[in-house]
């Protein structure tokens, strides 16, 4: 069973191009020229109930034009998409009522010199919440992301940070399934965040909703998603837990040791940082485990610890080279 | 039932918007204004003893206030930005959040140029009949449902041109001319009069100013309910078309 069912989805649109100077620009009011740019190319996948899934690529990879066709804002050129068993961009308001779209970007829309508090019982009012289950969740959202000084304030006098708890808060009012989030915490510094991701994270574990996450910051990913969809060049380049990407990119594992005396471990790996007398050797994976005694037995190790290679270089590495 | 009750809640917070903006309605409302006073200068210039015309201009300017419609500053701009993803997600027809600003917006301009217009009738010792008043009633609701389709539908041109005020500029033109406000349109050439009278524009300003003024005992309501449903139609048809393009290309 799943929730999110893309098949062979397509999206091309045609982009008006010409060449620079008055010549070019007078022929382009005879005859104007398109280019066709290809924003998805075959994608597919699949989303089962529950699941928190991260879509990442680099810029222009695909992703928002993805999340907008999922959400309803957009129509493929061709391809299958359901969601909830819906055609999202029919935007029927059974399908609308279940579902909801964070923008990182634009997290909170509609008049801003309104209240937060008159901006939430408009929803109240939109998605058709009962009383009593309004003031319930708005509790449980009050308590989760520090609602309660904001209810009072204008939506136009609100921080980055703070409109983007207010549009999580709107969002969720309504109890969606399915959560599509753009760059959730864009321009957000470490705290706000941090705190985004808890609540992510504290409100799939409360309603059991399907989430899909776009992020440019491997922290969230890192945090919240157990599997990574990767997306280039509008098609998807790998569909798996983030573990197994992370060995398939990158075949070394990072020995950290710090040592008595004046130790040199440089004969047991490639050093990769050495300062303060803390060295950092990337060994091959299936000689971790031989290095590390060898390191034991050498020297006198005040500290040792073996980690998988910083998340943000592997990706890099797959928006570089690619996977395959 | 539950459209009335949205409507009703956005109007509300329509109104609560624009409340802190009233400076910039005041603006607008000596924009509305201007036009019609310039209209009944030189006209009652032209004929001084003519009382009805006083009392013409007056309506006019009554009626110009209650119809106002600035789609290509709220709805257009909503294009341009993007925002109009927002309310495309949202369960209600996008239209609901239009009328709402439009309503709001013509509350406000009744309510700041209601002096003007009381000040304007004082000095001109005008006077008016209740009976014509309640009589235009009817036709002042048409007009203000012909100016919002007339407006929209141009601001729809949005979804295809970045120069949607432009267009719109151009439509407050075709009201301003053959409308009633430039002069009214029984002292227009033969010609022009006659093609005004069919146009919509005449049943936008001219023709409930008209009925106000009492210098027109009964219209026809169905020439307004003609151009009601041409309008609606060709709006539908925008909308269908301008969201289509909006959805394939996005924002």
């Amino acid at each position: 069973m799943t929730v999110v069912d893309v098949d062979e989805l397509s999206m091309s649109y045609k982009a008006p191009v010409r060449k620079g100077g008055l010549r070019a620009a007078l022929g382009s009011l005879v005859r104007r020229e398109y280019r066709e740019v290809l924003a998805l190319d075959q994608v597919s996948f699949s989303i089962a109930p529950g699941e928190v899934a991260g879509f990442i690529g680099p810029n222009g990879a695909g992703k928002t034009t993805t999340m907008k066709i999922l959400s309803g804002i957009l129509h493929p050129t061709s391809g299958h998409v359901r969601v909830l068993d819906s055609v999202p961009w029919q935007r029927r308001s059974t399908y609308l009522k279940r579902i909801a779209f964070v923008r990182g970007s634009q997290p909170v829309g509609g008049s801003q010199e309104l209240t937060v508090m008159d901006s939430l019982e408009y929803q109240r009012l939109l998605y058709d919440v009962p009383r009593e289950t309004f003031r319930r969740t708005l509790a449980d959202l009050e308590a989760l992301l520090d609602l309660g000084p904001l209810l009072e304030r204008q939506l136009r006098a609100l921080s980055l940070g703070e409109r983007m708890r207010v549009g999580l808060a709107m969002a969720l009012i309504y109890r969606p399934e399915v959560l599509f989030l753009d760059e959730p915490t864009i321009g957000l510094d470490v705290s706000a965040g941090g705190q985004i991701r808890a609540f992510v994270a504290e409100y799939v574990e409360q309603t059991g909703a399907t989430v899909l996450l776009t992020s440019h910051y491997m922290a969230d990913v890192a945090s919240l998603c157990p599997r990574l969809i990767l997306i280039d060049h509008g098609q998807v380049q790998y569909d798996g837990p983030l573990a197994e990407l992370s060995a398939r990119l990158s075949p070394y594992k990072l020995i950290r040791i710090s040592a008595e005396g004046s130790a040199d471990p440089s004969a047991f790996g490639d050093v990769v940082e050495a300062a303060d007398g803390q060295w950092v050797l990337r060994v091959p994976r299936d000689e971790v485990a031989r290095t590390t005694s060898q390191l034991l037995q050498a020297f006198e190790v005040v500290d040792l610890a073996v980690e998988e290679p910083p998340l943000e270089k592997v990706i890099d590495q797959a928006y570089r080279e690619g996977l395959r | 039932m539950r459209t009335a009750v949205l409507l009703g809640f956005r109007l509300r917070q329509e109104v609560l918007e624009w409340s802190g903006a009233w400076w910039f309605l005041l603006t607008l409302v000596v924009q509305a204004v201007v036009a019609p006073l310039i209209g009944l200068f030189v006209w009652s210039a032209v004929y001084p003893d003519n009382s009805a015309i006083g009392r013409y201009y007056v309506a006019v300017i009554l009626v110009t206030l209650m119809t106002e419609s600035f789609e290509q500053h709220t709805f257009s701009e909503r294009i341009y930005d993007g925002t109009l993803s927002h309310e495309l997600l949202r369960p209600q027809p996008v239209v609901l959040g239009v009328i709402g600003s439009n309503l709001a917006i013509r509350a406000w301009l009744t309510f700041l140029g209601a002096p003007i217009v009381v000040l304007t009738g004082v000095a001109l010792r005008t006077g008016f009949e209740w009976r014509s008043l309640v009589a235009s009633v009817p036709y002042i609701v048409l007009a203000a449902v012909l100016v919002f389709l007339w407006t929209f539908m141009l601001s729809l041109t949005a979804f295809w041109t970045n120069r949607v005020h432009a267009v719109v500029g151009f439509g407050s033109q075709l009201i301003f001319l053959f409308g009633g406000t430039a002069a009214p349109i029984g002292f227009l050439p033969d010609t022009w009069r006659r093609v005004a009278e069919v146009l919509p524009f005449y049943g936008m300003n001219g023709l409930p100013a008209e009925i106000a003024a009492g210098t027109r005992d009964g219209g026809s309501l169905l020439y307004q309910v003609v151009w009601v449903v041409v309008l609606a139609a060709a709006v539908w048809a925008l909308w269908r078309a301008g969201v289509r393009r909006y959805t394939a290309v996005g924002s």
